[in-house]
């Protein structure tokens, strides 16, 4: 299988503010949030970072969908550098994640159009794909709808459709059904399942253990912004469940300060 | 292929033009309110200036001549003889705005004017004391038709020779040379330049900071930023849609200013004895005004378009502009007490202040077409450099994603 996402050596910290300091409980002034991260995707799986909150996964998926820059190391798409050539990369990728939103004066059909445009999609092209993705989602009844007047749950599926657009190759999805109600969730991991099916390489975070366990063909646990297992999901579950394996290796980290 | 700026720019506009209410609020409103606060005041001064003007004053005397008493009367001034013991008494009716003044003429007044003989350089000339208020503006306007009473009555006793004389206004219009265009280029040269720069300005802080602080408070501007358009080419989009909608606002706050100038200007006019007229403009001075105005709004939305990126809300956005909207205000006040434009072109180099006196120059016929092209390059300079660094800004996680 070809190596598609390769990640070598991420480091990544933040100054935090006195403000910041207080709410983490630190008196440190720089957090470490990932240090020394390697992993490698390959061509159609589905990878999952697992962790606890605060591990670092945003943080690495921010760096992979180029929004922020490592500290130092690298991390290649097909071959291309993250840091070098962000715009190339840009094209390849789809970014999903809370805090990317969309505005809310606009319609679902007018957002679809305006980010397809951003991403020079052809216009016939790009009314194929709207309509696919609209009526999979049930998004065509409401696509002349404000965003501010739709639900959380349609509100998460035009966000999830506009930002696959461009029909990308790798799609970035940061904790994809936090939030969700348990029928969108459903139509988000079928949906992930079928881009998977479709020759797509998935790159997920999430604290979930049986999301990582349904969906994910290979896994990589971050604790503390650091890697400290990376496997395909059946080696490492053989003997104890994603669960019981997770626990361990915290606790081995954590020691007894838990 | 579609460019990422120009994509940009039609969200933009389509946000703007589609919002009825933001529509409404920054382009159709300020200029109605603008009209309607200007006709309403423009009026009231007016009135209350004329009124106070013509209506009869209520005036005391001491030792008035019959000639004087009648010439007053025929100058709306009713005129009550009072003696020498009641002046002070008067001094507190004045002060209480119950008269207007009190004219004490001295003993011998009357004889001393039958006597005087034009040849003779006269020595100890009797003085007439009038006393009034500046704190009654009625008591003011009654003070000055006494003092060009006795004035007429004295050249009247000794008439040596005559200024101006004229027996209509009409007549006497002629002496005053300046054309219709002069008395309203020096009028507009002072009064616009402040005016369009504060409109201009506070156009653009009333949209910049909504469009690019606003979407970063709200999280939607990382959707633009995982795009592959190039940041600099999100820039200009936005900060020449922001233009138009400046634009656009500017013009309806012009126009209310614009249309509102008779009405405002009319007493000015009145006591300059010319008539005020903004038809005496040309197409070249409205060509020039476009240049200046034009280049100057870009400068505006760039510059608060990169204090709006480094504010982390919209809040803080207007809080960072307003030093500058201070600026701008006293910038184009010092054009209000200086209507002559500069002519060297060193003063052309300075932002803000070159648009000032560009727009001086206009108003009043006397620009100079390559001082206003440094004008409109210093500006569009300025815009240049402030695109290089909300590019960089745009890069900057930390500016971008602040916590
Ligand atoms: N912009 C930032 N400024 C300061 N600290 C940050 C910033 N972004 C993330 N962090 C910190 O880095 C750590 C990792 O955050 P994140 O990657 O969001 O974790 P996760 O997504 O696994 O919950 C956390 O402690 C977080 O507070
Ligand atoms: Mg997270």
């Amino acid at each position: 299988m070809e190596e598609i996402l390769k990640v070598e050596g991420l480091n990544k910290s933040f100054k935090l503010s006195s403000k910041q300091r207080k709410i983490e409980k630190t008196d440190e002034k720089i957090k470490k949030a990932v240090v020394d991260l390697s992993f490698s995707a390959y061509e159609g799986e589905i990878f999952g970072l697992l962790g606890p909150n605060g591990a670092g996964k945003t943080t690495t998926l921010r760096i992979l969908s180029t929004l922020i820059k490592p500290d130092s190391g690298e991390a290649y798409i097909k071959g291309i550098s993250v840091v070098k050539e962000p715009e190339k990369v840009r094209n390849m990728v789809g970014f999903l994640t809370s805090e990317l939103k969309l505005e809310d004066f606009f319609t679902p059909d007018f957002l679809f159009d305006f980010f397809s445009d951003m991403y020079k999609i052809p216009d016939d092209t790009r009314q194929e794909r709207k309509q696919y993705l609209f009526s999979k989602f049930g998004i065509d009844k409401f696509a002349g709808v404000k965003v501010a007047n739709l639900s959380t749950g349609m509100k998460q599926k035009v966000a999830l459709v506009v930002s696959i657009a461009h029909d990308p190759d790798i799609i970035i999805f940061d904790e994809p059904t936090n939030g969700l109600d348990v029928i969108t969730a459903k139509v988000v991991t079928d949906f992930l399942k079928e881009l998977k099916g479709q020759g797509k390489t998935i790159i997920l975070s999430t604290h979930i253990f049986s999301l990582v366990e349904k969906m994910c063909d290979r896994v990589g646990i971050i604790i503390d912004g650091e890697l400290v297992v990376c496997s395909d999901i059946d080696t490492l579950t053989k003997e104890k469940s994603l669960e019981d394996v997770f626990f361990e290796l915290y606790y081995e980290r954590k020691g007894d300060s838990v | 292929m579609k460019n990422g700026a120009l994509v940009v720019l039609k969200k933009e506009l389509a946000r703007f033009f589609g919002d009825k209410r933001l529509f409404f609020t920054t382009v159709i409103m300020p200029g109605l309110l603008i009209f309607v606060m200007y006709n309403v005041m423009g009026n009231v001064m007016q009135d209350n200036l004329s009124s106070k003007m013509t209506a009869v004053s209520e005036v005391y005397a001491v030792d008035i001549p019959d000639g004087l008493k009648s010439l007053f009367e025929s100058g709306a001034l009713k005129v009550t003889v009072i003696s020498e013991d009641e002046i002070e008494d008067a001094k507190n009716k004045i002060k209480e705005k119950n008269i207007a003044a009190c004219v004490v003429f001295p003993k011998g007044f009357q004889d001393f004017v039958n006597n005087f003989k034009p040849y003779k350089r006269a020595q100890n000339v009797p003085n007439v004391e009038v006393y009034y208020s500046t704190a009654d503006i009625e008591s003011s306007s009654a003070y000055s038709r006494i003092v060009d009473l006795l004035d007429l009555y004295e050249s009247d006793a000794c008439n040596v020779f005559d200024i101006n004389f004229a027996s209509t206004a009409e007549e006497q219009q002629k002496y005053n040379v300046a054309t219709d265009e002069q008395t309203t280029g020096t009028l507009l040269a002072s009064l616009l330049p402040m005016l369009l720069m504060t409109l201009m300005y506070s156009s653009c802080m009333a949209l910049a900071p909504e469009s690019i602080a606003g979407e970063k408070e709200r999280g939607t501007f990382a959707t633009l930023l995982i795009t592959p358009v190039p940041r600099e080419q999100i820039a200009l989009g936005k900060v020449l849609a922001l233009s138009c909608m400046a634009l656009l606002s500017g013009l309806s706050n012009f126009l209310g200013t614009f249309l509102s100038l008779p009405a405002l200007m009319g007493s000015v006019a009145e006591e300059a004895e010319s008539e005020f007229s903004v038809a005496v403009y040309t197409a070249k001075e409205y060509a020039l005004l476009i240049v200046v105005i034009l280049s100057t709004v870009i400068m505006f939305v760039t510059i608060i378009s990169v204090l709006s990126t480094i504010a982390k809300t919209v809040k803080e956005a207007s809080t960072l502009t307003l030093p500058l909207m201070m600026a701008v205000m006293f910038i184009g006040f010092s054009a209000m007490y200086n209507s002559d434009p500069k002519q060297e072109i060193m003063w052309y180099l300075i932002p803000v202040y070159n648009s000032v006196q560009s727009m001086i120059g206009i108003f009043s016929f006397s620009a100079s077409a390559v001082n206003i092209l440094v004008t409109a390059g210093i500006n569009l300079a300025v815009s240049a450099f402030g695109m290089i660094v909300l590019r960089v800004l745009f890069n900057n996680e930390r500016v971008m994603f602040a916590r």
